[in-house]
């Protein structure tokens, strides 16, 4: 250990007596730390890359949407199907970074420290996915914005999408609280990192082929209704028909509609059970986490 | 001044029971915790820190209940596990600056106290390095440190010796002893070598099985159970009755002989014993107070 190069006295020990925050600032705390951990801030330039470089992706489509409208005065891809287009790019994200919240506490046994401290084990909880949640939405949101952003610059002839923009931004909301207590659940059951990407990634693409798989099927033999159904396994399609179509009446991401009326209700329910689902769960792991 | 107090202290677990009816007083200063491996030490820990439900009776942190107060006890007192807590892709600095605002301090004074404590546990540059590239010393000094940054009334200190090298463990222990006096801070340290917390307590509580089995000062410690070890070339047996002929408990050890000190008397006529027989002294050594010595003496708490 090099010895102090630099010290001109030792003042000793000082006490603490400024102001002692309580269990809000803590949480809040927290929540930030993990938010700057998903996206790599403080830590490691490796860890910088995986999170910036899919956020760029993210964003992608809107620059080149912006562009197309400069030039042809046309709008090229709508707010609503921002999401369902890019849905594989948010997976990839959720995956690879929802475990980098939950894992290394478990694994390097940080969690007994946070403990020791005025958190409870649902402060921690409540902490660990709101940073995921902070994190899915601005990666949705910010490129939805810059869109919005760039067509009112543009001046496209006819009036702004603006209750469009609105609607994506609610879808947003949506899709970063589903998506994130799916992420963070799922990556909760494992303590090695590797492990919770690889189940967070199985479990989009589970989804994903069960749905389109049964839907085609259902299709070929003229039912449609049950394709409309089979579309809503999918997480992405679910928080369309729920949230953006449901609830504001956005146009269909999906190749085909939604079920309407009661359907929309079902949608909705669905998405608040697959929350209350996945938050139980985490509450659940926890509580035997700590037990420990 | 009482810091902690148990009163028949109780946790059962579905196989093992944890601590069996513990009553026990702690006062400021440092206090040792001594107790082999399942002794109750961690479980101790975690009931005072709030963290687990007793099965009976009652326990008392700094006049706090633990049971209702759980959280108010956990902003005033610090925390260092016995297991590794440290996540290796950040630095100490930045661990540290994160465990102050846990603990409830708000960014400045965090990072502030922070560089502080850090510079107390003797972490100079090497501070702004991810820790996974620590040694285990440089390890035990940030677990230290995040448990001393929000300036706590009581540091509860799990193994803080665990895995260290003998420089390290003296340094660490001389450290212990800075919070205890220097720092004001009141210390609850536990270890399975009670030699080595002889050194820097000045009470020493001593569990096993759970139950108490000795709660007594420093001083009273080491007078009632101090004993020195002799070896002689030969006519060992002879310088055992010669002692025992003068008053002094000794008992065999295999090649060794382990004489009780009952004053500082002992150690004259041992050396007039030796003298007088005309025998060869190897090793004459105060003995290394461990733990199995004090559980093989009567108790007489």
């Amino acid at each position: 250990m090099s010895e102090p190069t630099g010290v001109i006295h030792d003042i000793g020990y000082r006490h603490y007596d400024g102001v002692r925050l309580g269990r809000a600032h803590a949480t809040l705390s927290l929540t930030l730390h993990s938010l700057r951990g998903v996206f790599g801030l403080g830590r490691t330039a490796r860890s910088k890359i995986i999170p910036f470089l899919l956020a760029g992706v993210m964003m992608l489509p809107a620059v080149v949407s912006i562009a197309i409208m400069a030039l042809v005065k046309q709008e090229a891809i709508g707010y609503t199907t921002y999401a369902v287009t890019m849905q594989a790019v948010l997976a990839i994200f959720l995956a690879s970074q929802s475990p980098y919240t939950v894992a290394p506490d478990l694994r390097f046994r940080v969690l007994p420290l946070y403990l020791s401290r005025p958190v409870t084990l649902i402060d921690y909880v409540g902490a660990k996915l709101a940073a995921m949640t902070v994190a899915m939405f601005l990666l949705l949101a910010v490129p939805l914005t810059v869109l919005f952003v760039g067509e009112l610059v543009i001046d496209l002839p006819g009036p702004a999408h603006t209750s469009a923009y609105l609607t994506s931004m609610a879808g947003a909301v949506a899709y970063a609280v589903l998506l994130a207590c799916l992420g963070v659940a799922i990556a909760s059951f494992t303590p090695r990192r590797g492990l919770g990407v690889a189940s967070v990634i199985a479990f989009y693409l589970l989804t994903s082929a069960v749905s389109t798989v049964v839907a085609a099927t259902m299709e070929s033999v003229n039912n449609y209704t049950a394709a409309a159904w089979a579309w809503m396994i999918n997480p992405f399609f679910l928080v369309d028909a729920a949230v953006q179509v449901g609830l504001f009446g956005a146009a269909p991401s999906a190749p085909t509609t939604y079920p309407a009326g009661a359907g929309v209700a079902v949608a909705i329910l669905l998405m608040l059970a697959l929350i209350a689902l996945s938050v139980t769960a985490l509450v659940l792991r926890y509580r035997k986490a700590a037990a420990r | 001044m009482t810091i902690l107090a148990t009163e028949g202290l109780t946790r059962r677990f579905p196989r093992v029971t944890a601590l069996d009816q513990l009553t026990v007083t702690v006062g400021s200063g440092v206090t040792g915790l001594v107790g082999a491996n399942g002794a109750g030490k961690s479980t101790l820990i975690k009931i005072l820190l709030g963290l687990l439900e007793p099965s009976a009776g009652s326990a008392q942190v700094l006049g706090m209940d633990v049971t209702t107060h759980g959280a108010e006890i956990r902003r005033i007192v610090g925390y260092m596990p016995e297991h590794d807590c440290l996540p290796p892709d950040l630095s100490a600095t930045e661990f540290t600056v994160h465990m102050a605002q846990m603990s409830g301090l708000p960014r400045t004074a965090a990072r502030e106290r922070a560089a502080d404590v850090l510079r107390h546990v003797g972490l100079y540059e090497e501070r702004y390095r991810a820790m996974g590239g620590y040694s285990t010393g440089m390890k035990q000094r940030v677990k230290l440190a995040q448990a001393l940054v929000h300036d706590p009334r009581l540091v509860l200190l799990d193994e803080p010796t665990n895995g260290l090298d003998p420089q390290g463990r003296d340094e660490m222990l001389a450290l212990i002893r800075k919070i205890g006096t220097e720092f004001g801070i009141s210390v609850l340290v536990t270890s399975h070598l009670l030699g080595e917390l002889e050194r820097v307590c000045d009470h020493v509580i001593v569990i096993d099985g759970g139950k108490l089995l000795r709660s007594s000062s420093i001083a009273e410690f080491t007078q009632t159970t101090q004993t020195v070890t002799v070896e002689v070339e030969e006519g060992q047996e002879a310088l055992a009755a010669r002692l025992t002929e003068l008053g002094e408990t000794v008992t065999a050890h295999g090649r060794m002989l382990l004489v009780h000190v009952r004053a500082p008397e002992t150690f004259d006529t041992l050396r007039d014993a030796v003298c007088e027989l005309d025998l060869c002294l190897v090793r004459m050594e105060q003995g290394r107070q461990r733990i199995e010595d004090v559980f093989r003496e009567p108790v007489n708490v």
